[in-house]
Order: structure tokens, then sequence, then C-alpha cells
């Protein structure tokens, strides 16, 4: 190549550069959502279950007594102790499994506006059901009568249908599982994009990439949480410190690796070892609990048939904003041409003077930094623990092996992908295996392109 | 001050545990340390192997011989179903669909819909009924101190040390013959063991189904005196699977059964010692802080292994290269 | 340069005058409409060509001319978009790269795949064809394949000794030099006992003191009776063994003939030599290749062998910075 760069690298000021970039669009688009962050919804998660398994749980079963079918798509609203706030919706077989963090009493509310037959109703709402400790599959049974009672609880329960009590049908049932699909999506591809440049980069599938998560939104917890900071502190500590772990993080550990000149496998090896390590460091500071990430309370607002909290909201239009500046600093800047130059083939990109170690650490930085915000805003959307991003980290390497390893575009599509998949497959299945159906689809994807969809078959060789 | 903790952790030296970690982590080596196939997918093969033993004993009443054949065929026929897509592609390929391979089964045998069959998230009992019938130690408590042992316990133990010796002694010749030249070679470079006329495929296929068997063989020793538990065989097995292999030696057979005698009993004392530390608050953490601590220790053992002596205890350095 | 100009070089090898495709009396090879895409990019598009069989072939061209991927799709190392080849009158389209390998096909590669974790002697065991105890089961039970393993461990010192590699027998393949590779590379495919020997780039990286015994043995694979085809950049050793040259250029067979008259062709000329004539452009290429794709310790050992070579031819281009 003709044109050499500065030849006197000044990577810090570099990285600190993008990094403002990066938080001067964060606050932008937090600062252009006032109102929406005015009216935040009530501190109830929607219904995406994590991955992990309590150690308890009990089993929500809703059947007609009539003729003991089962009745699928009707939303309970469960609260416990610990703030634990959640609904779920049930499957295609009248049941779904509710994971209790905590043993203790928990309310079951059944949520009449979300059957179909608005002639048949609960013979007892609320149900209050105490889980001990190790308890498995309490039974938490309605059993559906014409006119039973009448108990409805109010407030935002989201899945239900607004607006004068119209009847949760199918197909607002399929809205809403496709609504919270895409944000779902939108979260993960956060993370996922930072996989892929590290792995296109670097060679290294990180494993501790879901640390780099939870770490995330562990800070935004202490910032909001703890210290009573804002919901954009919170998002914005998220996004910083995790931009920082990500640098101390290169700095610490994967720069003086690489160094060594250690292979790639013993590398994926470290960081499953790091992945271990600050998981159960995180669990050692923050115990083994469900933690909650205050929400002020609020309405939900209507989309079409679907229901969403502003929170809900203004995580899509982040992830948005971010994956679209992605997009821009790696397709227009002169950073992001040299990191997709380094992705594509090293050895020329550094022979054409372009500083390989600044990319691999700026990329570093922004990788953590989009995880960590990643991190927030997936403790807000479900729930938030010390192994949260470990439990989404199987989900992230789906999204990008269906994508394409290494191509940042095939890891927003995989994203969506997997999202959706995760949340519609509830629908013919029960949901404890949903994570176990999106995993399926991954390998049998890789069974027909195994190049991911976007990948180019040559770099599978 | 209570010093048991030190006598039990000896005692890890024999027990069950040890063994089945010993013999899993050796089908590891022989998938990973040998052959350079990145199997994350060990602990579903476990559970894979585990459930085809329990169901079969416990719930169809099959006898001993045909249950620990099932174990192994539904090994066998994981490894293809894994195998068959991935064994053609590169290697992070692999080590993903394993790792969600074993999730898959993890996540389905816990599925109340299959509660009858797997017993969902309470797994199976009584793996113990058949193996103990033909016991033939007569009835007693055997050994010394509080390292005592009942019949039933000494039978599994002596049972598993055979099948890890027995299993050494296969891979070993295995090893030491043509056929281990041609995975060895693999390991370094497949193209150029393709381009000698070997079918790389189906060793790389063979090896799989070899550290599959000797999972499956793993789990029962694991069940028999305990119980199945799903959740034994999530992600954390294998990775300490990972770091038994590596600690012992990758590349060689007796590392796998030192690296998990070394492991089991270094967990024990580092958790006996924890104990009393807090116990006597002599350290500033809580109980529920105790438990994490050990994942901890081992995730940063993992690290350290691979980065400075990725040969373990007992390889060779040169041999210790684990190839893109 | 060495003394090779003993050799004999054969004549009369094709029917017709000498021009791209052009038929052959005794061919060991037939390729047709041989294609290849890597995105929108054709590598390969060979229309038809013939190897001759027991002589040397060279294959040359400028650097992407599709060389290398023309070699891999005939061993079946990558599936062509179309196109068919007849190897010895059976059609290896589709047949994986082992098949290919056995039934007498053998290839090196460009970047020597030496297996250095092994010693040089199991390399060499490892190229040995119908091993008993490569078979599972037979593996077990020593006895089915000590006398085999024997037999083989002789076959495997001859050509050890006549590669000079002997005493280096029972070391590591790890410790030999990149040259000492290379026919270590070339000895352990004649272990298969191969009918057409396939070399890519037999010289790159190759230490200019082993390059005449190098070239003595590819010779000395023709005067065995096997066929050789080679991919060079070094037109001097083209020149001095090759019987037959084919061009390619942009995936194409651009011109074929007997050396002299192919090199002298101004088109050909035109087309790949260009003013760089005198200068072995393609050597330096491979070997910084080397050095890229090597990314253990041997890597140093490489860049060292790489700087010394330069020295002496001269060349002041430092690529270290890249390895």
């Amino acid at each position: 190549m003709a044109k050499a760069p500065n030849p006197t690298p000044r990577p810090l000021r570099r990285v600190l550069g993008l990094l403002a970039v990066l938080i001067a669009a964060g606050a932008l688009t937090l600062a252009a959502l006032p109102a929406a962050a005015a009216t935040l919804a009530d501190s109830t998660p929607t219904p995406t279950p994590t991955a992990t398994a309590a150690a308890q749980y009990a089993q929500i079963w809703v059947r007609v007594a009539a003729d003991k079918s089962n009745v699928a798509g009707v939303v309970v609203k469960v609260t416990g102790p610990q703030g634990f706030s959640q609904s779920f919706t049930t499957g295609a077989d009248g049941k779904v499994a509710v994971d209790a963090p905590t043993p203790g009493k928990y309310t079951f509310t059944l949520d009449t506006t979300s059957l179909a037959d608005a002639t048949l109703g609960p013979a007892i709402n609320p149900l209050v059901i105490t889980i001990a400790t190790g308890d498995q599959g309490d039974p938490a049974y309605f059993l559906l009568k014409p006119g039973g009672a009448s108990a409805n609880p109010s407030g935002g329960t989201s899945g239900s249908g607004s607006g004068g009590g119209h009847r949760v049908n199918y197909f607002d049932l399929v809205s809403n599982l496709t609504a919270n699909g895409i944000i779902f999506g939108l979260l993960i591809a956060l993370a996922a994009i930072g996989v892929s440049l590290i792995y296109g980069t670097t060679g290294l599938s990180n494993f501790a990439h879901g640390e780099m998560v939870t770490f995330g939104a562990l800070t935004g917890y202490v910032f909001s949480g703890i210290l009573h900071f804002s919901i954009p502190v919170a998002l914005i500590s998220g996004f910083v410190f995790g931009g920082l772990f990500g640098y101390l993080q290169d700095l610490g550990i994967w720069k003086p690796l690489r160094r060594r000149g250690i292979g790639l496998i013993p590398l994926m090896i470290v960081s499953i070892g790091l992945s271990l390590a600050l998981r159960y460091f995180y669990q050692f500071l923050f115990g083994p609990d469900q933690l909650v990430l205050p929400v002020p309370a609020g309405d939900t607002i209507a989309v079409g048939p679907v229901n969403l909290r502003p929170i809900d909201i203004i995580s899509v239009i982040i992830c948005i904003v971010f994956l679209l500046l992605v997009a821009f600093l790696l397709l227009r800047t002169r950073i992001g041409k040299a990191t997709r130059a380094v992705a594509d083939n090293k050895a020329l990109a550094a022979a054409s003077g372009i500083n390989v170690e600044r990319i691999i650490r700026i990329v570093w930085v922004g990788a953590g930094a989009m995880a960590g915000l990643a991190g927030v805003l997936i403790g807000y959307h479900q729930t938030l623990r010390w192994d949260t991003g470990a439990s989404v980290l199987l989900l992230v390497f789906a999204a990008v092996t269906l994508g394409g390893f290494g191509t940042a575009f095939g890891a927003l599509v995989g994203s969506l992908i997997i999202g959706l998949l995760v949340n519609l497959s509830t629908l013919v299945i029960p949901t404890n295996v949903q994570n176990a159906a999106a995993l399926l689809v991954m390998i049998l994807i890789l069974l027909l392109r195994p190049q991911g969809i976007f990948g180019r078959r040559e770099r599978i060789g | 001050m209570d010093f048991n903790f030190i006598i039990l952790a000896i005692g890890q030296i024999l027990a069950p545990q040890t063994i089945a970690f010993a013999l899993a982590a050796l089908g590891l080596a022989v998938c990973f340390g040998f052959t350079g196939l990145v199997n994350f997918g060990q602990a579903g093969f476990m559970a894979v192997g585990g459930y085809g033993f329990a169901i079969t004993s416990v719930k169809l009443g099959w006898p001993l011989w045909a249950s620990i054949l099932a174990a192994i065929v539904a090994a066998v026929i994981f490894a293809f179903i894994l195998g068959i897509p991935t064994l053609r592609l590169r290697s992070d390929y692999l080590a993903i669909v394993t790792i969600a391979a074993a999730e898959i089964v993890r996540y389905t045998v816990k599925t109340p819909t299959l509660n009858p069959v797997t017993g969902g998230t309470d797994g199976i009992n009584g793996s113990s009924v058949a193996f103990d019938a033909i016991n033939p130690i007569p009835p007693g408590r055997y050994g010394i101190g509080i390292l005592t042992y009942n019949q039933d316990d000494l039978w599994v133990i002596i049972v598993g040390w055979v099948t890890v010796a027995v299993a050494a002694l296969f891979v070993w010749q295995l090893m030491r013959s043509p056929w281990g030249r041609i995975v060895r070679g693999i390991r370094e470079d497949e193209d150029a063991v393709r381009a000698l006329g070997k079918n790389v495929y189906w060793y790389k296929m063979q090896a799989l189904i070899i550290g599959g068997v000797l999972a499956a063989l793993a789990v029962i020793i694991n069940i028999v005196p305990t119980s199945l538990q799903p959740d034994n065989y999530g992600t954390q097995t294998t990775f300490f699977l990972f770091t038994i292999m590596l600690l012992g030696g990758a590349t060689t057979v007796l590392g796998p059964i030192l690296g998990s005698i070394i492991f089991w009993v270094v967990l024990s004392l580092s958790d006996g010692i924890l104990s009393l530390l807090v116990s006597n608050h002599l350290i500033p953490i809580t109980q529920v802080q105790q438990g994490p601590v050990r994942f901890i220790l081992v995730g940063i053992a993992l690290m350290l292994i691979i980065v400075f002596r990725p040969q373990g205890i007992l390889g060779n350095k040169r041999e210790a290269h684990f190839g893109a | 340069m060495p003394d090779t100009t003993n050799a004999a070089k054969a004549t009369g090898l094709q029917i017709g005058d000498p021009a791209p495709g052009v038929k052959k009396v005794d061919p060991i090879l037939v390729a047709d409409n041989v294609t290849r895409n890597f995105g929108g990019m054709t590598a390969v598009d060979v229309a038809h060509v013939e190897i001759p069989r027991g002589v040397i072939t060279a294959l040359i061209g400028p650097n992407g001319a599709g060389k290398t991927t023309f070699f891999n799709l005939l061993t079946g190392f990558d599936k062509p978009n179309t196109g068919q080849w007849i190897y010895d009158g059976r059609n290896l389209a589709g047949v994986p790269a082992y098949k290919v390998s056995r039934l007498g096909m053998v290839r090196t590669f460009q970047l020597t795949k030496a297996l250095s974790m092994l010693s040089v002697l199991e390399n060499m065991r490892l190229g040995a064809t119908k091993q008993t105890g490569e078979r599972f089961f037979s593996a077990l039970i020593t006895a089915l394949w000590r006398k085999q393993e024997k037999e083989i461990t002789e076959r495997a010192m001859e050509l050890l000794a006549r590669f000079k590699l002997d005493t280096k027998a029972d070391d590591y393949a790890a410790s030999l030099s990149g040259g000492q590779r290379k026919l270590l590379e070339m000895a352990r495919a004649l272990m298969t006992s191969p009918q057409l020997v396939m070399l890519d780039e037999p010289m790159a990286g190759v230490n200019p003191a082993l390059t005449q015994s190098l070239l003595g043995h590819i010779l000395d694979l023709k005067s065995t009776g096997m066929t050789v085809l080679f991919v060079e950049h070094d037109m001097h050793m083209v020149r001095t063994i090759a019987d037959w040259v084919i061009v390619m250029a942009e995936g194409k067979i651009v011109a074929e003939g007997y050396p002299d008259a192919v090199m002298d062709d101004p088109a050909v000329i035109d087309a790949y030599l260009g003013a760089h004539h005198d200068t072995d452009l393609g050597t330096l290429t491979g070997q910084l290749e080397v050095a890229i794709d090597d990314d253990d310790s041997l890597v140093q050992q490489i860049t060292d062998e790489i700087a010394a070579e330069s020295a002496n031819t001269g060349s002041t281009d430092d690529r270290k910075g890249t390895a």
C-alpha cells in the first residue's frame, strides 16, 4: 500500500476519542427521550424467562374445568419475595414453569383479559402458594369455569390487550412474542457484535463475553439499585465501565498472551477459565439471588396489539442507534476500515501500516462497552443475577454462528433470528426448552450452511 | 478445631467422583489431547450415557449388562449426531456445537413433560440396584478411621478403578499403534494426513466416539453410589474436565487420572480450610460466599495451567501444542 | 544454479503443435471445463488440459493465476463449480482428497506440512498405505501389525537415506530446517507409492544449499517412472528440469509447450515475466506466506532463514514485521 499512516500511534488517545464519541451518542439518545424516560413503566419485567434454572420452581397449569382441555396464551402475573415480579404466558400445553429464585410466598394472578373465551374465568384468583427450598413444580393450577371469580389484576401486565378489555387472541399473542423477540434479539445483537469483532480481529471465541455483559449489568445495579442514580446514569455507567473493563482485560490478559504467541484454542480455554472465575466472583460479591434494577411506575404503551413498557422502547431505540453507529464506524471511519482490514487479513493490514495492536485494543474497548450496555438493558428487560450474562452467552454464540463468524452485519441478523426463535418457540414447546430450541436451530442451520447466513464459504475451509 | 477434613480430602483419592472424572477426562484426552478435537460437550456425553443407563436400568428394569450397553450405544449415537455435521468444519464450530448440544440435552431432560421418563429436575434415583445385586463383597465396614466404606461403596470403588486401569491400557495401546499415529497427525495438520490417503473424517469420528463412550462409562460409576442429577452435567462439568485433563497432561494417558485425583483432593482440602477459617471467623467472608470460591479457584487454575504449563504435570512440552 | 544438464529432456509429448489444451500422446490426467469461483471472482477456468505421463510438467503463472487452487481442485482439497477430470481412466470429480491420494495421485503443499510434533520416522511411517494397525480393532492387538510396521520402517529408512535424512530419523520434525522439511514432505509422499506426484512450490523457502539435491530428487522420480506435476516460480528450475510447461494466467491456461519455446514466447513473457524476468519475485512471496502461516515458535526460525536468503539474493525487502 502506498499510503502509510502516521507512524507514531497514540493509542490511548484514539481509544478515549472513540469512547467519547460513543458516550456522546449514548447520552444524546437518552436526552432525546425525556418524555419516555419520565413515564417509565412498572417494574414488571417482560415475560422473557431466563436461561438459568432456580433451585425451586412452581408450575402454572391453566385448564378448562369442563373438559380438562389445556388453555394456551394465558398471562399469569407472579409476585413474590425480594421484589420478584414477572408475568408468564402459558404454552401450548397450558403450562408454564415459574423459576423461583428465592423460596417464600408467591402470588399467582391470572389476567382474565388474556383469556380467549370471555365466558370462562378461574374459580380462584389469585392463588397464593408457598414455595419451599428445593420444591420442584409446586402446583399453581387454574381451572376455568363459566363466569368464574372476577378478580382481575390491575396494572400493566404485559401481553394483555389494552383499551377496553380486548381478549388476547392468537394474533395478539404472536405479536407480543414477536415484539419481545425483536427486543431480546437487539439486546443480544449488542453483545454479539462485540463477540464477532473480537473473533474477526483476534480469532478468539471469547467465552468470557457473558461475564462482560454481567459486568455491565452489575455496574448498572450498583449505580441505580444501590446508589439510587437514574436510569440514564445506570446505562452510561454500564457502557463506560464496560469499555474500561474491556480495555483492562485486553491490557492485562489478552495482549500479554498474544505476545507470548499462545494459540487460539489455548486462548479459548483461558477465556473459559476467566469466565468461571469472574462469574463466581460476581456471585461472591453480590450473592446468589436475583437483583432488581428499580424502574419507576408508569403505564405501558400500546403499539398496535403489542403492549410495551417505556424501558423496552428505550432499549430498542438505544440498540438501534448503537448498531447504526457501529455500522457507521465500521464502514465510514478510518478506524472502522482499519478494523475490517485487520479482520480480513492481519498480516496484510500490518504490512500496509495499520497498527494491529491498537485496532485490537479499540475493538476490546468497544466490545466491552457494548456488552456492558447490553448487560444493563438485559437487566431491565428480564432479570439480573450473577450469571445473567452466562445464561445468554450460548444464545449470543448461536447468533454469531448463524450470521457467520466475523461478520458484524451477520451477527445482527443472527441475533434477531435467535431472539424471535426463543420467544416464538414457546407457542409450541414448553418455555423451559425454548433456549434448547434456539440452539437446535443453530445446529440445523450449520448443517445446511456451515458458513452461516452471511459468512463467506471460504472462511470455514 | 476440626481437622477431619484432611482425612476426608485424602479419601477423595479413591472416591467414585474422582474415578468418574478420571475416566471422563481420559475420554476428553482422546478427543482433545491426542486428536485435537475441541469437544466442549463432554458433560453432554456423560448426561446421555447416564440417562441411557438409568432409564433402562431403573425405569425399564433391564439387566446390568444391557443397561451398560444402552449407555454406550447412547454415547455412540450422540457422537454421530454431533460429529456428522461438525467434524468437517473448523474446530471452533465443533466447540460451539458440542457445548450447545450438551446444554440441549440438559434442558430437554429437565422438561416437566418428560418427567415420567427422565424425572425432570429431580433426575433418577436407584441406579445402584442392579449394580449392587452382583456385589460379591460380604456386608460389613471396611477401612480405617473415618475412612470406612460399606460393602457397596467398596464394590463401586473396586469396579471403578479396574475400569480406569482397563481404559488407560486401552488408550495407551491405541495411541502407540498406527491408529494413534494418524490421530496425532490429525491434531497437528489434518490436511497433511488427508493428503497421505487417510480418511481423516472417520478417524475424528472414532476419536469422538471413544471419548464419548468413556464419558458414558464414567457417569455410571458416578451415579451408582448417588443419583442422576441433570444439573450435574452442565457446562461447568466440561470445564472441570478440561482443568483435570490439562492439569495432569492432555497428551498423556495417566495425566487425566492423576489430574482427577489432585483436582478433587485439592478442592476438598480448600473447601475444608475455607470452612475452618469461616466458622472460626478468621477471614471476613460469610458462609454463603464460601460456595463460589472453589469455582473461582478452578477458573484461575485453568487459566494458569493452559498459559504456563500447557503440557500439565506429566506431559511433554513439545507435544503440548494445541494448534489453531 | 545446480548442474542438472545431464537430465535428458523428453520430446514428442504432444499431438500437433503446442498450444493451450493440446492433446498428448499418453496423458495421465485429462481435465475438462474445470471452474472455481470465489464470490464473484473466477479463480480457475480451465477448458481443457492434459498432463503427459512419465515426465515432469511445470505449471507456472503469475501470483493469483489460480495454480494452487487448480492443484487443490485436482486433488480433492477443494470442490469445483463445474468440470471433471480423468486420472488414469477414472473420473475424479467429487472424489474426496484421501481417496485421490489412495489412487496414486499424491501432493505436497506450498506451506510445508511436516508434522513437527511427530518424529521424522513417524512422519514417514504415516505415509505408508494399507496399514493393518490403522484399523481401530486391529490397532488394539500389536501382534497384528508388528511385522508390517517393521517392513514400513525399513522402507522409510531407505527413503530417508536417499534424502539424507536418516540421521534425523528419531528427531522431531520440528527440529528440521525449512528445506529439510520440504525433503521430508516429499519423501513422505513417496511412502504412498504414488504414480503422479504433485509438488506445490517445492523450492519456496528452501535454502539455496539444498536446491540442488531437491532438483536431483525430482529428476529421480522421473527416472523411476513417476509422473511429476509441479507449481513453481523459480524460472531457472522450470527451465532446468521441466519437460513440458503449462502457463496459467487469471485462471486460464494461456500457453503450453516445451520449456525453452514457452519461456521465450514474447506473449508469455509479457503476460507473466514482464520486466522482472531475472528476479524471482514469486519465490519471495512464497517465503513470506510460509512465515505468516506458522504462528508458533518456528516463525522465528523461518524468518531468520528468509533474512539470510534475502541477504544472499541481495533483496532488501524486510517483511519480518508481518510475521
